[in-house]
């Protein structure tokens, strides 16, 4: 790994940061100058993608369910291709810009490479001109990225208006707060847009190569994976949002967890939500009471042009993190909140009545405490409510149906042991291809096709009703190295190890 | 009966007469005479009986066999009744010993009373439902352990039209459900206490059983959307919503537009309903023949109900028990209900001679008259009543205090065919006003508690001239003695329930008289401290159906009428021996040796040592449903019976 390649890599991890700050450069420094957390990210990321390698197996399991997936991206390509017709873009003004850039590109090098060079000689104590150059490095980089983005967004019609505004200033870019992906051409596949191809080529993170390669591939699994989602916080259904079209930001894990994020700057009371800020601001002063300091802060911001914003887990390995090969972005940050609380963290809530599920959002508790305990409301003809009337409704509607007494053994039956149910999910797993479990809702089927493991919610979640967010899946008590959620385990699930991921979660 | 000169004759007459005569033999007395005068006598009435009553289990299979016609069966009166006997019925008992035929008199089975049937579980009336195919009314009621198991079971019979499911107290929505979604003939179902019933289940049922001409909902915590769903029943005749604490007048609205063919309707107790509420079901049903709204109007009966009240002319009963009435508001009912066969005014606030007078005076077919506690009427009521209502069956005019011997006088001219009449606590009651009273011939009720003026003479009037007497209250009547028992013992022969608590110059001659009505099944006689064991044993060998006795603080009772008692008294069903001097021996044996008994009160049972109460529940632990004992045998008690005893579901009260 080259320094270019390790100080985009470091770009792409730190920038998010500059969304809540402006001091980007100094806090870029700071991190400069810090080889641990560079080496740490590194060895962090690299063995996902030995495992990805390991796992074709997966991939061409995956490759065989594309029949669902082929319409919608012809649907996709077709798009683009519209829209590039509806714009009238100029190609030699593009060539123009991506022969500015690779110029400006290859200087960078060689400043870089000067960097090096001085670094080995004067291997002493922090030198002012290094932070010079380095900052000019930084600098330089930016207004790269910023041209290649109004250069890519040329092509799109929701960031071309956006284009002057995105190119004027750094002070700006740096407002920005997230890396955008460069290559906006993995979306568009072969001979659509073969300018992009160039851009690419230019300046791009190591791990997006492995994203262009993988293009077809990956966006297959996206899809599939968006059919499996159940779970209403990474419900996308609908959106097909190519790579590289949205801006991407991460939270910091402290900031994943605060109680609040806004806090007022005069008393430092901290609010949930914006909304609850400003009128906390009225009791300030007068001048917080006018209309403008009430509204809502993003209807100014709405005449400028809005990039799609999208959020990453900070969490490395997780597919929620930007850097995982199938990775798939949250939409807000109350998504990122609960996945992060219910992936990433203990399950510190314990549902009083059952005293054996545990939740880590506390709306999840609540949720689950409305239905804990109550019957499953079971027709004759097989179908389950888990509400009287929604019973009683569909016995009024269909002739000769009623409401089956559950007997007591059924009754009983939930409650098994825990080694008993975790065995049976054992043996699930194992018979991947046939066997239907009667009682439970782990469906088989649905493993099959899903590769992830850091989504298990969505991996259990069965493929029908109405049943709450978790599915059957947290039916099953959980095992004593329920919590540990390392790479290590994270490497098993990796190499196939079903019984293993299903030991986990 | 038939004199003994004419049974000649009585033998050239043909079948088809013979059962003529026999299908108009009312009383079950007068059909047992019947089939014992001889074998062709006994023919007829094997082959003729439609209903049958068992009163001892151990002889169905050998009824069965006998009454192949049987459309009606009736095993109330057998709590013993499981799964067990029900399953060797239905595989053992054909017509015939050789007979391959197993179960067939099930066959023809219409109706089935299964009312306290505890030892019934799902199986056994699955089972039942399923053998009889032409069912077509079941009785569960206060059978409390019942539920949606049961209710499933039940719902394999088809063509079941007529259900009683009072107090099944475990049934739920989804049992309603199945029985709603199954049995979908149903026109009359009641479901009273089944505590657990919601405005699903009611829904439910009016979607699916369309027909339901009879629903009983009372005291359920069902909301006025359950009487949105009822209104769509369209023909529904009669609803009872009786103590329905969740409905109110919203609700009654929702009746106003729905159940075209609505005649009976009781809100009575039913906390939410106003007058206004009742105005919407007057105004939406004219032709409503019963409204009873007792307690449930506590101010004055508006004016606005009575106006719609006027349109009610086919109304024949009202209840409107509890509210505040004035004398207008009886002329405005008198004026334009002239149908009215039964008034209940039971309770009300100022009800006055005049009132009372201006309401019957066109209530010519008046029946029914309930005057309780109405306080201020007299004699000159009572004279209006006699002379207007000449058809009056039934009076009630328990402490009116102010009726004398005229009234009752008036009462015993005009009104010959009163059959029932309430004098509890009518002090102006004497002997002169019994003499009056003894003319209604056709008397078969009298309650004459807390009259303490009357006397042997008085009761000897009863006694010669009210000869259909079945049921008479003497409690506290303190002037009663032997003298007036003996009067009444030759002429009510067909006393059935007899109350003499606390008439303290009653002695064994009393009681022997007492022995003599053979047809006495119901004897209280709380606190009678001249009565030994002699006077006991002559009630105990001479009223052999007696099945509930009362003879609390009987405390000079000695174990010679306890023993006789146990040997003879075989069909008591309920007893109460608090504060009596019995034995540990004597209670082991009569609760060993009465073989229906199925309740019991032992409190304060001074002879009786720990042991001896162990010992005899024990001997009757299989069959004894209810059990009241001291509260503090509760820890000396060995746990063994006591866990027996909850296991056959015996409920036991401390004390």
């Amino acid at each position: 790994m080259d320094l270019k390649e390790r100080v985009c890599g470091e770009l792409q991890k730190e920038v998010p940061k500059g969304a809540s700050f402006t001091n980007f450069n100094t806090q870029h420094q700071q991190k400069w100058e810090d080889p641990s957390s560079t080496s740490d990210y590194s060895t962090r990321i690299e063995p996902p993608f030995q495992a990805f390698n390991q796992t074709s197996q997966t991939q061409s399991l995956l490759l065989c369910n594309n029949q669902i997936k082929v319409p919608m991206q012809d649907g996709s390509v077709n798009d683009l291709l519209q829209a590039s017709k509806i714009q009238d873009w100029d190609p030699s003004a593009m060539l123009n810009n991506l022969s500015f850039l690779g110029q400006k590109i290859h200087q960078l090098q060689d400043l870089v490479y000067l960097i090096i060079g001085r670094k080995g000689q004067v291997l002493g104590g922090p030198d002012e001109l290094l932070v010079q150059q380095q900052q000019l490095v930084t600098a330089d980089l930016t207004s790269i990225i910023v041209q290649l983005i109004s250069t890519a967004g040329s092509l799109l019609p929701s960031v071309k208006q956006t284009l002057s505004a995105a190119t004027t200033s750094l002070g700006q870019c740096g407002e920005f707060g997230g890396v955008v992906f460069p290559s906006s051409a993995q979306g568009l596949n072969d001979g659509v847009q073969p300018q992009n191809a160039g851009g690419s080529k230019v300046s791009e993170p190591p791990n997006s190569v492995d994203i262009t390669s993988n293009n077809g591939n990956e966006q297959s699994n996206h899809i599939i994976e968006e059919h499996e989602l159940k779970d209403e916080e990474d419900a996308e259904e609908g959106e097909n949002l190519l790579p590289g079209t949205y801006e991407i930001l991460q939270l910091e894990k402290e900031e994943i967890l605060a109680p609040h994020t806004h806090f007022c700057t005069i008393c430092g009371k901290g609010f949930k939500r914006d909304a609850n800020l400003r009128m906390h601001m009225r009791g300030h002063g007068e001048e917080y009471k006018t209309p403008g300091a009430l509204a809502k802060p993003t209807k100014e911001s709405s005449s400028e042009p809005t990039i799609i914003k999208r959020y990453s887990c900070p969490y490395a390995g997780c597919k929620r993190n930007k850097d995982h090969k199938k990775f798939q972005p949250l939409k807000t940050i109350l998504c990122v909140k609960n996945h992060y609380k219910r992936t990433h963290c203990d399950k510190s809530y314990i549902c009083s009545r059952c005293n054996t599920k545990k939740f880590s959002v506390i709306a999840d508790l609540k949720t689950h405490e409305k239905h804990c305990g109550k019957d499953k409301w079971l027709c004759s003809c097989g179908t389950t409510f888990s509400r009287k009337d929604k019973l009683f409704g569909h016995i009024t509607l269909f002739q000769g149906h009623t409401p089956a007494i559950p007997s007591d053994e059924i009754k009983a039956a939930p409650a098994g042991t825990s080694d008993g149910a975790t065995n049976k999910v054992g043996s699930v797993n194992f018979n991947l291809s046939s066997y239907v479990s009667s009682e439970s809702e782990v469906q088989s089927s649905s493993m099959d096709i899903k590769g992830g493991i850091d989504d298990a919610v969505g991996y259990f979640s069965p493929l029908s009703f109405d049943t709450c967010n978790f599915g059957g899946f947290h039916e099953f008590p959980r095992p004593p190295f329920d919590d540990s959620e390392s790479s290590f385990a994270f490497l098993l699930s990796r190499s196939c190890n079903y019984s293993q991921k299903s030991g986990e979660e | 009966m038939l004199s003994f000169q004419s049974s000649k004759n009585l033998l050239s007459l043909t079948e088809d007469l013979l059962v003529r005569i026999y299908e108009l033999l009312a009383a079950e007395s007068d059909r047992k005479s019947f089939r014992l005068v001889c074998r062709e006598f006994r023919r007829i009435d094997t082959l003729t009986r439609r209903h049958l009553r068992v009163i001892r289990i151990e002889f169905l299979p050998i009824l069965l066999r006998k009454y192949p016609r049987l459309q009606s069966l009736d095993l109330s009166a057998c709590p013993r009744i499981d799964d067990g006997v029900v399953s060797l019925l239905l595989t053992r008992v054909g017509p015939g010993s050789n007979s391959p035929i197993l179960g067939h008199w099930a066959w023809g089975l219409k109706s089935l009373v299964l009312s306290r049937a505890t030892g019934l579980r799902f199986s056994g009336l699955e089972m039942l439902a399923r053998a009889c195919p032409c069912l077509e009314s079941v009785d569960v009621s206060y059978c409390c352990g019942f539920g949606d198991r049961e209710a499933a079971a039940l719902s394999s019979a088809v063509g079941l039209r007529e259900l009683n499911m009072d107090k099944c107290l475990q049934l739920t929505d989804v049992g309603l459900a199945k029985i709603a979604v199954g049995c979908s003939k149903l026109e009359k179902l009641s479901l009273k206490w089944c505590m657990e019933m919601t405005d699903l289940g009611i829904d439910l049922l009016c979607k699916k059983c369309v027909d339901l001409k009879y629903l009983d909902v009372s005291y359920l915590k069902v909301t006025n959307e359950s009487l949105h769903s009822i209104a769509s029943l369209l023909k529904l005749e009669v609803l009872g919503l009786m103590a329905c604490p969740l409905i109110d007048d919203v609700g009654l609205h929702f009746i106003e537009r729905g159940c075209p063919s609505l005649k009976v309707i009781d809100v009575s107790r039913c906390e939410g309903v106003s007058s206004s509420g009742l105005i919407f079901v007057v105004r939406g049903h004219r032709n409503l023949l019963e409204l009873k709204a007792g307690y449930c109007l506590s101010q004055e009966l508006s004016t606005a109900l009575l106006h719609q009240m006027k349109n009610l002319n086919h109304l024949e009963v009202i209840r409107i028990d509890g509210a505040r009435i004035s004398e207008t508001s009886f002329q405005v009912i008198s004026a334009n209900c002239k149908s009215l066969v039964e008034i209940g005014l039971s309770k009300c606030l100022g009800v006055t001679n005049m009132g009372i007078m201006r309401l019957v005076s066109a209530c010519i077919n008046l029946r029914v008259l309930n005057l309780t506690c109405c306080h201020s009427i007299t004699d000159a009521a009572i004279s209006a009543i006699a002379y207007s209502c000449r058809s009056l069956v039934c009076l009630k005019v328990e402490s009116c205090n102010m009726i004398t011997e005229k009234g009752l006088c008036q009462l015993g001219s005009f009104c010959l065919l009163l059959e029932e009449i309430d004098l509890t606590d009518c002090c102006g009651v004497n002997d002169k006003g019994l003499e009056y009273l003894s003319r209604c011939s056709e008397l078969s009720c009298l309650k004459l508690g807390l009259c303490t003026n009357i006397s042997n003479k008085g009761l000897s009037y009863i006694g010669f001239n009210c000869l259909k007497i079945h049921e008479l209250d003497l409690y506290r009547c303190t002037g009663i003695g032997d003298d007036g028992l003996e009067a009444l013992s030759n002429g009510c022969k067909k006393l059935r329930k007899l109350n003499l608590s606390y008439c303290n110059e009653v002695s064994d001659r009393g009681l022997g008289y007492i022995g003599r009505l053979e047809e006495l099944s119901d004897l209280e006689m709380r606190a009678l401290h001249k009565i030994t064991g002699v006077g006991l044993e002559a009630v105990a060998v001479g009223c052999k159906r007696l099945a509930d006795l009362d003879m609390k603080h009987c405390e000079k009772v000695g174990d010679s009428g306890f023993w006789a008692l146990a040997y003879y008294s075989k069909n008591l069903r309920q007893i109460n021996l608090s504060y009596c001097g019995i034995s540990d021996m004597a209670l082991c044996m009569v609760m060993g040796n009465l073989s229906r008994l199925q309740e019991a009160k032992l409190v304060h049972l001074s002879n009786c040592t720990v042991e001896g109460v162990e010992l005899a529940l024990r001997a009757c632990c299989v069959r004894i449903k209810k059990v009241k004992l001291f509260a503090p045998l509760r820890f000396m008690l060995s746990s063994e019976i006591l866990e027996i005893l909850h296991a056959r579901g015996c409920i036991i009260r401390w004390d």
